[in-house]
């Protein structure tokens, strides 16, 4: 029974993905529009959106953080 | 076969000082163990690792640089020289002129990552970065030094910091408590952050090869689809290859961004 609700509690934790991929969506696709207004500042541009990236693909992360502790750590 | 995609974290120790009273449960990996009653100093599989990082960096570092190198760069010098001018610049488009001094810290931070986390990725080896112990220990570490340069700097004022300047005074209290929060929480996500890539991407190319690995065995037809989960495989390696630099990158980055807040305070 606990095994069983910590397989679901695991599953439902994955959900958390869907704000994370929309959130690197936004990152990559604000990218693609601010480099075809302004093509010269790609490199600039480039380095930001793989800061965001990385900050946003971190929020992803702790929800496989919180899906290890609820099948492995509880 | 591995049986868990988390086996390949596990850590083993490998130098002991004396004969342990079997530790809990686990059958022991004796050579040399170090242990004052609870505490567990062992040499482990980690530390070489650890051990290995530095060592590779430190002689590379020495090899390329005899006598201050050469006006024209061999290969290696240019690698070393990439490194370098990589981190520089960092720190002087964050920080500037200030920042100069704190570049020997920054510059470690990033190439002890970096080499970390792709001497990880080698396969059989062993990712440190992938424990959250370690990564978070290191950013605890770093921050609070930046908490201690800020304070050094700026005296008592330094707590202005968590309220902006021009806020209205009747939100003071809400601002201070969230600012607090958001500080206190820096290193940790930093932490995370590293840990959790590192042992995500590394757990998911164990998943991914496992699958590869069962349709090859399973014959007939299966065995030469196999192709496809094996290209997988390969891709994800790529990527794993890029998430090693980029969060070496974040990492350091964001710790001068830190660095440069204890300086500026806003």
């Amino acid at each position: 029974m606990t095994e069983a609700a910590k397989l679901v509690g695991a599953g439902c934790a994955t959900i958390a993905l869907a704000g994370a991929g929309a959130g690197i969506g936004i990152v990559f696709g604000s990218l693609i529009n601010a480099v075809a207004r302004n093509p010269s500042l790609t490199k600039q541009l480039f380095g930001y959106a793989i800061l965001g990236f990385a900050l946003t693909e971190a929020i992803a992360l702790f929800a496989l953080m919180v899906v290890f502790l609820i099948l492995f750590a509880i | 076969m591995l049986n868990s995609p988390l086996e390949q974290f596990n850590i083993i120790s490998i130098l002991r000082l004396t004969t342990p009273a079997s530790p809990i449960g686990r059958k022991p990996y004796p050579i040399i163990p170090i242990h004052i009653s609870n505490l567990y100093f062992s040499f482990t599989n980690s530390s070489l690792f650890f051990l290995l990082a530095t060592l590779l960096i430190c002689l590379l570092y020495h090899m390329v640089t005899i006598n201050g190198g050469v006006l024209v760069p061999t290969r290696w010098q240019s690698v070393v020289e990439m490194f370098y001018e990589f981190v520089v610049n960092m720190v002087e488009e964050q920080i500037g002129e200030k920042g100069r001094k704190y570049f020997t810290l920054i510059f470690t931070t990033f190439m002890f990552i970096l080499s970390l986390n792709l001497i990880g990725l080698i396969p059989y080896s062993f990712a440190s970065t992938s424990h959250l112990i370690v990564t978070f220990g290191m950013s605890l570490s770093l921050f609070l030094g930046i908490t201690i340069i800020g304070l050094q700097i700026h005296g008592l004022h330094f707590f202005s910091f968590f309220l902006p300047a021009g806020a209205p005074l009747a939100l003071a209290p809400a601002l201070v408590v969230i600012e607090l929060v958001s500080y206190v929480f820096r290193p940790i996500s930093l932490g995370v952050r590293l840990g959790a890539n590192i042992m995500a991407g590394h757990a998911l190319l164990v998943i991914l090869s496992g699958f590869a690995w069962t349709m090859l065995t399973a014959g007939g037809f299966l065995a030469v689809a196999a192709i496809f989960p094996f290209a997988i495989v390969f891709a994800i390696t790529c990527l794993e290859f890029a998430v090693a630099g980029l969060q070496a990158y974040v990492f350091t980055i964001l710790l001068t961004i830190y660095l440069r807040d204890a300086i500026e305070l806003h």
